[in-house]
């Protein structure tokens, strides 16, 4: 019997709703955009890890007489981005899209995202699509959008190693047994690390600018907060090198810089 | 229950073998069953090290592909009586390495009653360093005091956390412990080296001893036999304190701080 009435429910339809990120495409033409991806995350093709994303064309600078879409979607999937939709898009384009397996989705048909995924450098030129706070619709900063739940933190209690790679999505990260070189961590929040941070750390990976890093015993290869990032080639300062250190944004809007200051815990 | 342990360090040539090779000598010493098993498959060093190459006949591949019965495939040591060795294959490779087969084997050697059964790894961080480090209950990291194979090190120790059976299935972790070898306290002392102090701090594991760098490792290896057994030689001690160490006794750190020779020494020489 019960064989029977599954029989029945082979397929079953069901409303869902699915956090997806928006990609702002602002530029068509395939090599330009691989160019400014490959500025945006030349060193990490993974970073974003099978995330499903609708592709909105509001803010395209020009209406193309065609898009070579099988270039685009190659090219999202190549950094691990899952394209399932478009929005905003000029309707002389929606055959093509269509064509290319991609649902048009109406404007409203989303409610608009407060964050952006943009692990930005600093340097990122204009043509790079999708900077970091810009794009957030009514300039909600991200710390409203989080107010309503309560962001999970991601706590790590052993060593992180070379070659190991954790990405604490829409919280903090707290690492407890610190982070050794080689080794990567990206939080959308902050990072709290009690140990020697010696890795990659990243925080405000959604264009958070407000997070910040905290280590007791400083010494990171890289470290960036909402995409503006710093490496220490010449060393650590002298100031904080082996020793407690946060790393904040100060500055306003497209004049962001990264300040690195001792703890005072003693 | 047997204990697996394995030998493993990332890095190439910091001492996997000779560690396998003296501290399975040593534990069977104490009286335990041991087995140690060479996973360096394709390019089989251990059964030398051991001074066994002449007497193998079957290989790890062998049992794991059914071919051989484990008691066909392990070797007597020529000195212990309850040490043996199961040699690796130089025929094949890697790939011939499955987990089901070494999975196997390992059960297999726990009903034959084994103590311990070491695994000596690879280097590198692919098939076979990584079966060789499944099923482990205990790992000894073998480390040089130099920058490249610390990191090498760390990394094996994140694919131990990672990979290991152990971490996979949420049990208890892997116990890990640092093996600082070919260290020379001279060298330290001249600034060309890590301490072994700087090299614990950036792995961040209990140290169970360091070996140090000694020709006596080299002439025990050219023998074939393992450099635990070598009379009146600091590299011998200083695994047998590892041993010692490993069984939970103390023992104080040894060869790790430099004697400038006295006046007599340097005028006659000597050892």
């Amino acid at each position: 019997m019960a064989e029977a009435s599954l029989q029945g429910k082979l397929i079953e339809f069901k409303g869902a709703s699915l956090a997806v990120m928006t990609a702002h495409i602002r530029e068509t033409e395939a090599t330009r955009l691989a160019d400014a991806l490959h500025m945006m995350l030349g060193g990490m093709p993974d970073f974003f890890a099978g995330e499903p994303a609708v592709l909105d064309f509001a803010q395209l600078t020009s209406v193309p007489d065609r898009v070579d879409w099988t270039a685009i979607l190659s090219l999202l999937r190549r950094y691990q981005v899952q394209p399932i939709g478009v929005r905003n898009l000029h309707e002389s384009l929606h055959d093509g899209a269509r064509r290319a397996g991609l649902a048009l989705l109406g404007a409203e048909g989303l409610t608009a995202g407060h964050r952006v995924i943009a692990p930005q450098p600093a340097s990122a030129p204009a043509p790079a699509p999708a900077p970091v706070a810009e794009a957030a619709p009514a300039a909600a900063p991200a710390p409203a959008a989080a107010a309503n739940v309560v962001a999970p933190t991601l706590v790590v209690d052993r060593p992180l190693r070379s070659g190991q790679q954790v990405y604490a999505k829409g919280g903090d990260l707290v690492l407890l047994a610190g982070m050794s070189p080689g080794s990567e961590v990206i939080a959308d929040g902050s990072i709290h690390c009690y140990g020697p941070l010696r890795g990659r750390a990243l925080a405000g990976a959604r264009g958070d600018t407000s997070a910040r890093i905290f280590s007791t015993n400083f010494g990171p290869e890289l470290v960036s907060i909402a995409g503006v990032y710093r490496t220490f080639e010449r060393g650590i300062p002298q100031a904080v090198a082996g020793r407690g250190a946060q790393v904040k944004l100060t500055g306003s809007d497209n004049l962001h810089t990264l300040e690195i200051t001792p703890l005072q815990n003693d | 229950m047997a204990r697996v342990i394995v030998v493993t360090s990332g890095k190439g040539g910091v001492g996997k073998t000779t560690t396998s090779a003296s501290i399975s000598t040593g534990l069977a010493l104490r009286g335990f069953k041991t087995a140690v098993i060479d996973f360096d498959v394709g390019l089989r060093n251990l059964d030398l090290i051991m001074g066994c190459e002449r007497r193998v006949v079957y290989d790890l591949i062998n049992v794991v592909n059914g071919e051989a019965n484990l008691n066909q495939a392990l070797i007597k040591d020529k000195h212990c009586d309850n040490l043996f060795i199961l040699p690796a294959s130089q025929t094949r490779d890697k790939d011939a390495l499955t987990e089901e087969g070494v999975e196997k084997v390992l059960k297999d050697l726990e009903h034959l009653g084994f103590d311990y059964i070491l695994c000596d790894s690879p280097a590198g961080i692919e098939r076979g360093a990584v079966m060789a480090l499944t099923f482990a209950d205990e790992a000894i990291v073998v480390s040089n005091p130099e920058v490249s194979s610390v990191r090498d090190s760390d990394r094996i120790l994140g694919i131990l956390q990672s990979k290991s059976r152990r971490a996979i299935e949420g049990r208890e972790p892997v116990k890990e412990h640092l093996l600082v070898t070919r260290y020379s306290p001279k060298r330290v002392e001249d600034g060309e080296m890590l301490s072994y102090k700087d090299v614990q701090e950036l792995l961040r594991i209990p140290l169970i001893g360091v070996i140090p760098e000694s020709d006596d490792v080299l002439q025990a290896s050219n023998q074939g036999t393992p450099a635990i057994h070598l009379k009146d030689s600091d590299v011998a001690t200083a695994y047998q304190d590892v041993i010692a160490r490993f069984l939970d006794e103390d023992r104080p750190l040894r060869f790790v701080t430099y004697e400038k020779p006295g006046i007599l020494k340097r005028l006659f020489g000597g050892k």
